[in-house]
């Protein structure tokens, strides 16, 4: 009998686990989980974002190969992107969710102009490569991996959020004096109807490379 | 300098070509050799990427037809590319030329063009917008732990079920 009534214990203990485990996971995984958007610290400060400050000479262009921003611990690839039909920046395929893409035709990063990483922020499954994007901190490391065996050391300077409507081209695109990277993803608030409102937009410099 | 022009029109007409039939030319496609950047001034440096070769596959190039000489394309760090450069000679004239490699092991020929231009900053365009980056995915429901409250809350009603036909039976509770 004292076998039975400690197997009846076990049960118990097991269903009312069970039971407030389902409980959590169904609450827990029917909640939202917004990717973060930065705060009005990693905006652009008033004046400039220090142009010239440990600014390190352009290397020469090669192709990149791969992106490492250890802070939000992302390692990705690089795929080519050229521009859709409507002149915007295409982008790489959302079922690969840890791919990101630059413009092929522009600037390589290292170069002296503007070069253009850009990736998913989420998928229909879940978070992609750059979801941390927006908490990304002034200052961080990014480097990436040229295909001529040279990594490229671009520092944070800022890192802002724009609505897709009147988006910044030439701030987010436009020629620099300097070798610049942006690094773009999805964000400003998200609507089942229309997606999400506009993009998350990184902007760094070279200040390195090993 | 009937030779020039006929390279001149030569290459015109294969970019015209290559532009017909495969419009975006991708990074790394096996059949040909992507000279980055596409366009240079005199006195440039030029960066020369081919998959052709195959893994840790070398190759010779040539870039006579500007001037250059030859070069070598070691198998890149990272990976399966080969990879090269040469510096465009300060006095090549402006016009379309055919840079060549040749794989080392297989002796497969890829070329491709580069264009000398006088203008001193190649004018890439510019996207335009903001990029389609995300469908909202992080956002719904996250299926695996839906899945799993799911199938706990399943062993609870099993649980409870088996305890509660006890009790009815009068074993032991």
């Amino acid at each position: 009998m004292r076998n039975r009534g400690l197997g009846n214990t076990a049960i118990a203990g097991v269903t009312v686990m069970a039971l407030c485990s389902g409980a959590w996971l169904l609450h827990s995984g029917n909640e939202t989980h917004a990717p973060p958007q930065p705060s009005a610290a990693q905006a652009r400060s008033a004046q400039g974002d220090g142009a010239g400050r440990d600014a390190a000479p352009a290397l020469p262009p090669s192709p990149p190969d791969r992106i490492r921003i250890p802070s939000i611990r992302v390692d990705a690839p690089l795929m080519g992107l050229a521009l859709t039909r409507t002149g915007s920046l295409d982008v790489p395929p959302a079922a690969k969710k840890n791919l990101a893409g630059w413009y092929e035709a522009g600037t390589t990063p290292g170069e002296k102009g503007t070069a253009i990483v850009a990736g998913h922020v989420d998928n229909a499954e879940g978070p992609a490569v750059f979801y941390d994007l927006g908490a990304l901190g002034k200052g961080s490391a990014i480097e990436v991996d040229r295909r001529d065996g040279s990594v490229a050391v671009f520092t944070v300077d800022a890192v802002e959020v724009y609505d897709a409507k009147g988006f910044p081209d030439e701030k987010v695109y436009g020629a620099a004096a300097r070798p610049e990277l942006r690094v773009i993803t999805c964000g400003g608030g998200y609507s089942r109807a229309t997606g999400y409102r506009g993009n998350v937009v990184v902007f760094a410099h070279l200040t390195g490379s090993r | 300098m009937r030779t020039t022009v006929r390279l001149l029109t030569g290459s015109a007409l294969a970019v015209a070509a290559a532009g017909l039939v495969c419009a975006p030319a991708h990074a790394g496609d096996a059949g040909g050799l992507e000279i980055l950047p596409s366009s240079v001034v005199p006195g440039g440096q030029v960066t020369v990427t081919t998959a052709a070769c195959g893994e840790d596959g070398a190759a010779a190039g040539d870039a006579s037809a500007v001037g250059a000489g030859p070069f070598t394309l070691a198998p890149s760090t990272h990976g399966g590319d080969t990879t090269g450069g040469f510096r465009v000679p300060p006095s090549a004239q402006p016009g379309t030329y055919e840079i060549v490699a040749t794989c080392a092991q297989s002796g497969r020929r890829v070329t491709g063009d580069l264009v000398v231009s006088l203008t001193s900053q190649r004018q890439p365009v510019h996207p335009r917008g903001s990029v389609k980056t995300g469908v909202g995915g992080a956002l719904g429901p996250d299926p695996v732990q839906t899945a799993g409250g799911v199938a706990a809350l399943a062993v609870a009603a099993a649980g409870g079920t088996w305890l509660l036909h006890r009790r009815a039976r009068g074993d032991g509770m």
